[in-house]
């Protein structure tokens, strides 16, 4: 007969060595799990970061806007004599340098969401040496894996970090 | 040959801005009858309404990328002649060749300048 189904007997001992090991090792995932705040990234860090993007999202369309107004209106001024052109032309370039302020504000912005992930990744990077355990089997949500086929079979590969990857130069000599 | 000025152009991006540059572009450069689309889906639409003389459009794009309105559109026997400039940010090579495979007649990396656009049109349009 197999041995393979034997139950040890209830009289079999663990080493307590063995069960102070994992007692240790309960203690140090209870320490690392606290020491991720879980709660205080999805309540405070998280939203926030999420916050500040969207409101750089629009300050960055009210700016353009702003922008091409201005130099929509440039295009068309109708003026008499040459100092009264110049004087809507400074007008407008007026309204763009303060658009551009911008710039500043969303600045800050984004290195709060900066600072955000470094601690994310920071807490992540330790408490995975904490815990000592190496990436398992990713299971992609069916929305995720409906987004990721999309982009390969359509080859979305969205902008470059660094610019250009093929330059205009070159695509220009494919099409010659 | 000369640019036919008065030739409909359609232009298809979802960025709003992207088209009132492109809008602002064309005008500048003569081009009076300017249509828009935000996605190939509804520049399709409008393609099968008029008769365009140029599409200009993005790639990346939902639902239809420009890269499956290429596709449609050269599928097309009363589209298929369509001249059709890509404006985009992908920049990779395996895109470029793709939508020149596809029958793309220009592709134009993001950003741009106006001098650029006007050297793509004259290139696929005449001049």
């Amino acid at each position: 007969m197999a041995r393979a189904g034997k139950v040890p007997a209830m009289s079999q001992t663990v080493p307590v060595t063995e069960l102070l090991e994992i007692a240790e090792y309960i203690t140090k995932l209870k320490k690392g799990i606290s020491a991720l705040r879980a709660q205080e990234l999805t309540r405070d860090r998280i939203p926030m970061a999420h916050d500040e993007l969207g409101s750089v999202v629009a300050a960055t369309a009210s700016a353009t806007n702003r922008i091409m107004e201005s130099a929509e209106s440039m295009l068309s001024i109708e003026a008499r004599t040459l100092d009264e052109y110049r004087t809507k032309v400074e007008a407008h370039i007026g309204d763009i340098f303060e658009a551009c302020t911008f710039q500043d504000i969303t600045g800050q912005r984004i290195s709060k969401v900066v600072e955000a992930l470094g601690q994310l990744e920071k807490r992540l990077s330790q408490f995975s040496t904490v815990v000592n355990v190496r990436d398992g089997e990713v299971e992609y949500d069916p929305e995720e894996a409906r987004r990721k086929a999309r982009a390969e079979s359509l080859m979305l590969n969205g902008p470059q970090l660094k610019g250009p990857e093929t330059p205009q130069d070159a695509i220009d000599a494919l099409f010659s | 040959m000369a640019l036919d000025l008065g030739m409909p152009i359609l232009v298809v991006d979802d960025y709003q801005t992207m088209v009132r540059i492109i809008r602002n572009l064309l005008k500048q450069l003569g081009f009076e009858d300017v249509d828009d689309a935000s996605d190939g889906t509804g520049a399709l639409a409008k393609l099968k309404q008029k008769k365009y003389g140029l599409v200009i459009s993005d790639w990346n794009m939902e639902p239809m990328t420009g890269y499956e309105l290429l596709r449609h559109v050269r599928a097309d026997d009363a589209l298929r002649t369509t001249p059709f400039i890509m404006v985009t940010a992908e920049s990779k090579t395996e895109n470029v060749i793709a939508a020149k495979k596809a029958g793309v007649n220009n592709y134009i990396v993001k950003p741009f300048n106006a001098q650029t656009l006007k050297t793509k049109i004259e290139a696929v349009c005449g001049a």
